[in-house]
């Protein structure tokens, strides 16, 4: 069970898809203009993600490895779409804003790369752990991104058609934090926080990927 | 770990298979939702027809024929449908473009040729910027009053939101649109009853 929680807690800290992988970003800066669309952008990355780890590590040993991307893409697409349709019945009202997004995630190279990294090399019991944990990593950066942008470039926040919290209807925000500049500055910070905070609690910096490292004692 | 070997029956084994597994449950799920997908469009039409023209109580949708020839006088303008309100005049579905893709909305022409209110159902423009269109107060309802028998006239008064030009243009696009169709096809029908 340790090794299942080990693999639940990659995704949430030090192989988080966002901050530390930055995959996915695309979507990511789109849709995190609104705290609603952010999160069910995020449950349905969770659920498209964990669904399709399962289906593919169940049938790893039957899928021929030649034919392999084709048969993941099509296990994605047909949950994305799954999402898709469900989201226009239900909640037509987020599924006008994330529009063009939700079938998008099955290009989006967080559900493929764990596909094709993880899930066809691991058992189900591992690859759920890993899609678990990768979609909420997903789901806790990118709700936090669109409520700092939400809040401070139009002074509310609102969810479902309700008001959470707002400022004085005379605050005029940085309509920058709206744009694609503003996500990059603001995720930037993300990624240094990200950094900081996996560096107090490791004692070290975590080194992922040869091109973005940064070295021991910099922060 | 054993993998299976790809030779080419296998291949294409695995993938009709999946595929076929795949369309299944897509079936399946496309048979759940369309009713609530159909029934949900409909609802925001209603509700977005209602509040465009206030008078009217009931809607009927135009033929086929009064769409070509109204499709012919938008122009670019996606023109959806045209709702005949009775004798209160007509509801015109047009989807302009604005920033963030096609934004439909109901533009409300009464009997004698103004604008009795426009409405948008569904935009996708940016938050805060763009969705002013939808939240500015004094936005939407400066169409009201408009000649719709001669809107390249009343154009000239369209007021644009600051820092959502293109969302406004688009908003200003489909009640042109809308006035044009009046202008060429409405108008010449019989005081809003059925052709």
């Amino acid at each position: 069970m340790s090794e299942w929680l080990a693999t639940f807690r990659r995704g949430l800290s030090i192989e988080n898809p966002l901050t530390i992988l930055m995959i996915g970003l695309c979507a990511t800066l789109a849709v995190s203009t609104k705290f609603e669309g952010a999160f069910f952008m995020g449950l349905a990355v969770i659920f498209v993600l964990t669904m399709s780890s399962v289906i593919v590590s169940s049938l790893r040993k039957l899928i021929p490895e030649k034919v392999r991307i084709p048969v993941f893409i099509v296990v994605i697409a047909s949950f994305v779409t799954i999402v898709d349709l469900s989201m226009h019945a239900f909640i037509p009202g987020v599924y006008n804003f994330l529009g063009v997004w939700i079938p998008l995630i099955v290009v989006n190279c967080i559900i493929l790369g764990r596909a094709e990294a993880f899930a066809y090399h691991n058992p189900v019991r591992l690859a759920i752990a890993d899609g678990l944990g990768m979609g909420i990593g997903f789901s806790m950066v990118i709700m936090l991104l669109a409520t700092i942008r939400e809040f401070v470039g139009s002074g509310e926040i609102v969810f479902l058609g309700q008001k959470l919290v707002a400022l004085p209807s005379a605050y005029q925000g940085p309509g920058i934090m709206l744009l694609f500049p503003g996500a990059f500055i603001l995720f930037g910070f993300m990624i240094a926080g990200a950094r900081w905070v996996t560096w107090r609690r490791e004692g070290r910096v975590v080194e992922t990927s040869q091109h973005c490292t940064i070295e021991e004692g910099a922060s | 770990m054993s993998r299976m070997a790809s030779t080419p029956a296998r291949m294409v084994l695995a993938v009709v298979v999946t595929c076929t597994a795949s369309a299944a449950a897509l079936t399946f799920t496309y048979e759940v939702t369309k009713d609530r997908i159909a029934e949900q469009e409909r609802l925001a039409r209603e509700k977005a027809l209602n509040e465009a023209l206030p008078e009217a109580t009931e809607f009927t949708e135009m033929d086929e024929n009064m769409l070509v020839s109204a499709r012919e006088s938008a122009g670019e303008t996606r023109v959806d449908a045209i709702f005949d309100a009775g004798g209160a005049g007509w509801g015109v579905l047009v989807a302009p473009r604005g920033y963030g893709g096609p934004m439909p909305m109901v533009v409300g022409v009464d009997s004698d040729g103004k604008v009795t209110g426009v409405m948008i159902i569904t935009q996708n423009e940016t938050p805060g910027l763009g969705t002013k269109i939808v939240t500015d107060e004094s936005f939407l309802p400066q169409f009201r009053g408009w000649d719709a028998s001669d809107v390249d006239t009343a154009v000239k008064a369209f007021d644009a939101i600051s820092g959502a030009t293109k969302s406004s243009g688009g908003v200003r696009k489909g009640v042109v649109a809308a006035g044009h169709i009046y202008e060429e096809v409405l108008s010449q029908t019989e005081g809003g009853s059925v052709p």
